[in-house]
């Protein structure tokens, strides 16, 4: 009862900090389209966060690059936990056309674990809100879904 | 007044789960009200419960650097303060539960509490922003802090009395005599901005600029307290503003009388939610200004008035 309780008032409020890990800024702006007045995501009790310790989730946008990398490790423990990631735009799914570069790591799961991927150069508001309300559907109904397998937006899998 | 009495006002009604559930009511319709004036749809109503339970049952992380005892206690503090001020205030008639001569003066004080708690707490957690954010919280306090005393005194000269429940009274014999405060009651609705730090006082938790002040370090449940400590400091200032300047429930019968005191809380939220709305944030040297070239002389010519009415028409 207790624990349906805390799952329930957990997927109905989720608060996001938007971390920028090396991208080129236009998932950036993407993000703050999607939390603008016109989408309206304080309906799904979305709130923007600046500290990561009032944060539920981070959207992190981007390449991890060999820089940021320590800075994205230090946020994500900063955050109690339960914590999620989503990561936005292609590049922070799978490193994008930044893979191999010198300076980068590749996506943001080859530094902590990821619970959402959400694609697109750069993924639309529309694509950002479906994403993190999907994510929201899968901690809510975890049986649903097949484990260890990410949630995909639009057609086709993020690259390997 | 017996014990189990005495207890259920404490915990029950008026006190602790009353005033609970009825802030988290006041703050959806503060988020909503602002959505609307924004053209959004807002948030649901469940919406500050879902935050406060999500809250609670996250994980709490307390810097190495901080006090521990005192990390966990601040929240509490604040909570215990603004909780026995609305004790002294009146609700559903003219009398509060507990009353004596010069309670107005003990409610503005406990009312401060909350704020030396943030300050404390911001200062407790060894973060820049945190600190910045508790300076600010100070600096705030000098500047709002007389103008809003200058403004609750003006109905206490006018009554003759420093106690809440007495103020009430009066002006249930003397209604008319409640449109000479209402400059006064202006002043007040300005200063409790500051006090509340809300929109155009923002300054001691501007996000934009220092994170999110005080509560930077702040995260799980003790900041749902805190959180929960700011709702109720919304709900009681109301309340303290609505009995003062409002002439309270008018000493009606008790459900009539807590209806128009619903009716006047919630009035004088969407008043400070259309403040929320319309204004930006100052910055802190222009608040200072205003508060003491402004606010303060319109104060003092507002207890002139009141000198004056209480010489010629008394």
């Amino acid at each position: 009862m207790l624990k349906k309780l805390v799952k329930w008032a957990r997927v109905k409020s989720p608060w996001v900090l938007h971390f920028n890990t090396g991208a080129c800024n236009a998932c950036d702006i993407e993000i703050l389209a999607a939390l603008t007045p016109r989408y309206d995501i304080e309906r799904f009790g979305i709130q923007l966060k600046a500290t990561p310790r009032h944060a539920d989730v981070i959207l992190c946008s981007g390449p991890v690059t060999k820089q940021i990398k320590d800075r994205l490790v230090r946020v994500y423990e900063q955050m109690p936990e339960p914590k999620f990631i989503v990561a936005v735009g292609t590049c922070a799914c799978s490193g994008g056309v930044f893979k191999g570069c010198y300076s980068v790591e590749g996506g943001i799961d080859t530094v902590i674990p990821v619970s959402a991927y959400i694609p697109g150069c750069p993924a639309s508001p529309e694509a950002i809100i479906d994403g993190v309300v999907k994510l929201l559907e899968r901690i809510d109904k975890p049986e649903q879904f097949q484990k260890a397998q990410p949630i995909l937006i639009g057609e086709g899998e993020p690259n390997e | 007044m017996n014990v189990q009495w005495t207890l259920l006002y404490m915990f029950v009604f008026p006190g602790f789960l009353f005033l609970i559930a009825y802030s988290m009511i006041c703050e959806w319709v503060d988020r909503k009200l602002f959505a609307r004036f924004q053209n959004r749809i807002g948030p649901p109503w469940f919406q500050p419960e879902a935050d406060f339970i999500k809250l609670l049952s996250k994980e709490e992380i307390i810097p190495d650097a901080a006090d521990k005892v005192m990390f966990r206690l601040l929240p509490i503090f604040a909570i215990a303060a603004v909780l026995t001020a609305f004790l002294y205030l009146p609700i559903w008639n003219t009398n509060a539960i507990y009353s004596f001569k010069g309670d107005l003066i003990v409610v503005f004080y406990l009312l401060t509490i909350p704020t030396l708690t943030f300050f404390l707490a911001g200062w407790n957690s060894t973060s820049l922003f945190s600190a910045l954010g508790s300076v600010r919280n100070l600096t705030q306090l000098f500047s709002y802090e007389v103008p809003l005393l200058l403004s609750l005194l003006g109905p206490a000269l006018l009554a003759g009395t420093w106690s809440i429940s007495g103020i009430s009274a009066f002006f249930l014999k003397r209604p008319e005599l409640l449109v000479v405060n209402i400059i006064g009651f202006l002043v007040a609705l300005v200063a409790v901005q500051g006090k509340l730090e809300r929109v155009p006082f923002d300054i001691p938790d501007a996000e934009t600029e220092i994170v999110a002040g005080s509560f930077t370090e702040f995260g799980g449940r003790l900041l749902g307290l805190f959180r929960l400590a700011t709702d109720l400091e919304m709900v009681v200032v109301a309340t303290l503003l609505s009995a003062v300047f409002l002439g309270g429930s008018f000493g009606l019968h008790p459900v009539l009388g807590f209806i128009i005191f619903v009716v006047k809380t919630l009035f004088i939220v969407c008043i400070l939610t259309l403040f929320k709305t319309v204004m930006a944030r100052v910055r802190m040297e222009q608040m200072m200004k205003f508060c003491w070239k402004y606010l303060a002389p319109i104060a003092l010519i507002q207890l002139l008035i009141n000198i004056l009415v209480k010489a010629y028409f008394l």
